[in-house]
């Protein structure tokens, strides 16, 4: 499989280690992944997912590859942040049902023409898409984090620091919950 | 109604006995796992054991550990100048070192990022408890553990 056939779908092929991905527009996502199953043999879909880009919106990813010859890549589209919204590919590769939907339900987008929408891992009530790098995990909140203390510092010593050191995912202080004002 | 669900108990609950008498009368094969230990490759991830002594209370471990789930405490002490005239130092002294192994997803990165090697793997695997507390590893037992750390790989020849 060459670069110039990945282009003929439609899309803008790259390289990167070792595996090809086709960045396709949004609006011709099922078209291209219909045609990657037809002309070009790719008839088995491994996974769907989604990755949040923040101010870029979210790609949504597809790995597909050929039973028989192994050859493999990624179809890649980019959905905006201000309405997620994709068509479902669910009526080409039946198994796409549930990663739509897990995706629809860690990204908050809508997949369009699915056939039984819906959560799939969450309860029902759930609040909030928590795979969107937005997203507090409350566990991150209710407890301290043990590398705030520095060499020599224990419980009774440990002295807030100029340069405030928080992991990546924590909010300021003030900043979620109980004490954010009520914003 | 009633008693058709009570005949189908009573039907479950005598299928359910005549697989544990079945199991009970099974031969029981010595070469599997809880008669025989099994022969765990050098690399196994089984506990993560802590070589005290190497331990300069950097903080690093704690910090890059995704579970947040090494806790350390320890305090400064002066140590006094050694020669008339010179210098008095500093030095930091471990007083917890904790791996909850409740939360320890046993990714190695702590043992990976450790500056002085002081975290090792361990292939041990049979510290199972009754109290989700318990496997809260003190200084203590993680030290003992680095008695069932493997002799690390032999170098490769000369040439």
């Amino acid at each position: 499989m060459d670069a110039a056939a990945l282009a003929g779908m439609g899309g803008r092929a790259s390289q990167a280690y070792g595996l090809w991905c086709v960045d396709v527009p949004a609006a011709s996502w099922k078209f291209s992944v219909e045609d990657a199953r037809d002309s070009y043999g790719l008839s088995y879909l491994d996974w769907l997912c989604g990755v949040d880009e923040e101010a870029g919106g979210f790609s949504i990813l597809a790995h597909v590859l050929n039973p028989d010859t192994m050859a493999h890549l990624l179809l890649r589209t980019r959905v905006t942040r201000e309405d997620p919204r994709l068509t479902s590919i669910a009526a080409v590769h039946h198994g796409a049902a549930w990663h739509e939907r897990e995706t629809a339900e860690m990204y908050g987008v809508t997949f369009d023409g699915h056939p039984s929408p819906g959560p799939l891992l969450l309860p029902d009530c759930f609040e909030g898409h928590p795979l969107r790098k937005d997203f507090v995990l409350v566990s991150r909140v209710v407890k301290a984090w043990p590398g705030a203390k520095g060499p020599g510092e224990n419980d009774a010593t440990v002295v807030p620091r100029r340069r405030t050191l928080r992991p990546a995912g924590v909010p300021q202080p003030g900043e979620w919950g109980p004490e954010d004002g009520g914003g | 109604m009633a008693e058709s669900s009570q005949r189908r108990h009573g039907a479950d609950l005598a299928r359910g006995l005549a697989v544990a008498l079945g199991a009970l009368a099974a031969r029981i094969d010595p070469s599997r796992y809880p008669n025989t230990l099994p022969a765990l490759p050098p690399r196994s991830r089984g506990v993560i054991a802590l070589f005290e002594e190497n331990c300069t209370v950097c903080m690093e471990c704690a910090r890059e550990c995704p579970d947040w789930c090494i806790y350390i405490d320890s305090h400064r002490e002066t140590v006094p100048a050694t020669v008339a005239g010179g210098r008095q130092r500093h030095r930091n002294v471990l007083d917890r070192f904790a791996i909850d192994f409740s939360l320890c997803m046993y990714c190695g990165i702590c043992i990976e990022v450790c500056p002085f090697d002081a975290l090792f793997w361990s292939p041990e695997f049979e510290y199972g408890e009754y109290d989700v507390a318990d496997l809260t590893h003190e200084k203590d037992r993680l030290r003992a553990w680095m008695w069932t750390v493997p002799a690390p790989a032999a170098h490769e020849p000369l040439v």
